[in-house]
């Protein structure tokens, strides 16, 4: 539990990014992440939708929780 | 066999030039013999400088001597700006066209582009720069209102500063209102049964203040904007492009082959002409190429000019700025379907920049095989691809 707040915490705020930024960014992100590291993040519905869900047919674990109207804690890892 | 147009409104280098002539006689000459494609390029605004410039005059020597290159100057901008009509001495080939008519020199254009385009019912203009800083929001409204003459659909897609021709409520004392402007075309659009399509991004809009976060709702929504034009993400604009229709800009280009006038999509090539970080142009490029290519449009990003200093050296930004590092963001989409990278030989060697051992990532190229990408060649039985071009 406590870890979960800390990671909501910690997660960036990249619900102001395009979908096609926020796919940079990640890009950018996972490139320098290690195996079993994960990016956590905010990010719209549209954003998960579009951007976040097709990381997974790259060979990424992508996983998300709801925590208000049209904002989501998002978990992208090797 | 191809048809071309290009259309320059800003500034255009010696530089610019001489690599357009390099390029341009390279695609004509693998044309066959009798039959050598066709090249229109029509100046206005500050474009008009380089016919006069003594940088630059060489390369429209050349250009002009080729008899498939037509120079087409806008005359009405040409008094403006206080340039003698231009005589054989310093501009041979070049013609004037809009003497007395302000409208021709945009209704040539807009019919060549027409004709071009083989029968296309849509033009349009990606507008990047802002109204009265810059000139070229004037030059959008002409060649939209020629198009609705000529019975096409208009189409704006505003970017980067080009988003504020959105705000409401503009009142210049001494330019031409484009907010107004604007308005104006697409009323005229509508009366003569057309349909306008004016759209402005809403990522540069959200930056800019006119695309506001409801806390209610949680949802943006358009603030102090005009009604004519709709803020749309860049995935909705990158949408219409695939349809055979112009895209003119302030620099821009397009190549059709002349046997394939009337299928496939077109591919896009993005010119980054501008160093990385002073301005938006280079992210503003490179985002929408890599917008573009998701959206399954074949592009390739060429780094031609003060572009090149993007692959030069090892960017590092500091921990408190916010901004994309351009050379992570060119790296980490290297992989994306569908897009590519180049840098222009020439542009790295005027410069003196080595790239020996350094970026792999973007292909060098010299101007013989831009024009190769620019004026793509038929590939055994699949029809050559027609290519648009835009300047960031």
């Amino acid at each position: 539990m406590e870890s979960d707040t800390m990671e909501a915490n910690d997660a960036k705020d990249f619900t102001e990014l395009t979908c096609t930024n926020l796919m940079i960014r990640l890009k950018i992100l996972l490139n320098k992440v290690s195996q079993g590291d994960v990016v956590t993040f905010y990010a719209t519905r549209e954003q998960v939708d579009n951007t976040c869900s097709p990381f997974s047919r790259q060979g990424y674990q992508v996983s998300w929780t709801q925590t208000a109207e049209n904002r989501y804690l998002v978990r992208i890892g090797r | 066999m191809f048809s071309s147009t290009f259309l320059f409104c800003d500034h255009l280098t010696g530089e610019r030039a001489s690599w357009l002539a390099a390029v341009i006689g390279a695609a004509v000459g693998r044309c066959p013999a009798g039959n050598p494609g066709r090249v229109n390029i029509f100046l206005t605004g500050d474009a008009l400088f380089s016919l006069v410039d003594a940088r630059a005059r060489p390369a429209w020597a050349a250009l002009s001597g080729l008899p498939s290159v037509q120079v087409i100057a806008d005359a009405d901008e040409l008094r403006l700006q206080g340039l003698s009509l231009p005589g054989s001495t310093w501009t041979p080939g070049a013609r004037v066209t809009g003497t007395g008519d302000r409208g021709s020199f945009w209704g040539e254009l807009v019919s060549t582009l027409e004709r071009e385009w083989g029968g296309t019912k849509t033009a349009a203009f990606l507008l990047c720069s802002s109204p009265y800083m810059s000139r070229v929001p004037v030059y959008m409204l002409r060649f939209l209102a020629q198009a609705v003459e000529a019975g096409l659909h208009p189409e704006l897609y505003c970017y980067l500063d080009g988003v504020h021709t959105l705000h409401d409520g503009q009142r210049p004392s001494e330019f031409e209102n484009i907010g107004r402007g604007v308005s104006a075309l697409a009323g005229t659009a509508v009366h003569s049964c057309r349909d306008p399509w004016f759209a402005a991004c809403s990522r540069c809009a959200t930056a800019r203040g006119y695309y506001q976060m409801n806390p209610g709702t949680g949802f943006c929504e358009p603030a102090s904007c005009i009604q004519d034009i709709a803020i749309r993400n860049l995935k909705e604009i990158l949408a219409r492009f695939p349809d055979r229709h112009p895209v003119a800009s302030h620099a821009s280009g397009e190549s059709v082959p002349t046997e394939n006038e009337k299928e496939g999509a077109p591919h896009l090539v993005v010119f980054i002409t501008n160093p990385p970080y002073g301005t938006e142009w280079t992210f503003g490029g490179i985002s929408l190429a890599i917008a573009a290519a998701a959206e399954g449009i074949p592009t390739r990003v060429v780094f031609i000019e003060d572009g090149v200093y993007a692959l030069y050296g090892t960017h590092e930004v500091p921990e408190n700025d916010r901004i994309f590092n351009i050379q992570e963001m060119i790296e980490a989409t290297t992989d994306i379907d569908g897009l590519s990278y180049f840098v222009h030989a020439p542009s790295l060697d005027d410069r003196g920049i080595d790239r020996k051992g350094g970026f792999p990532a973007a292909k060098r190229v010299t101007n013989e095989e831009l024009s190769s990408i620019l004026f793509s060649a038929k590939d055994g039985s699949t029809p050559a691809p027609a290519m648009r071009v835009l300047f960031f």
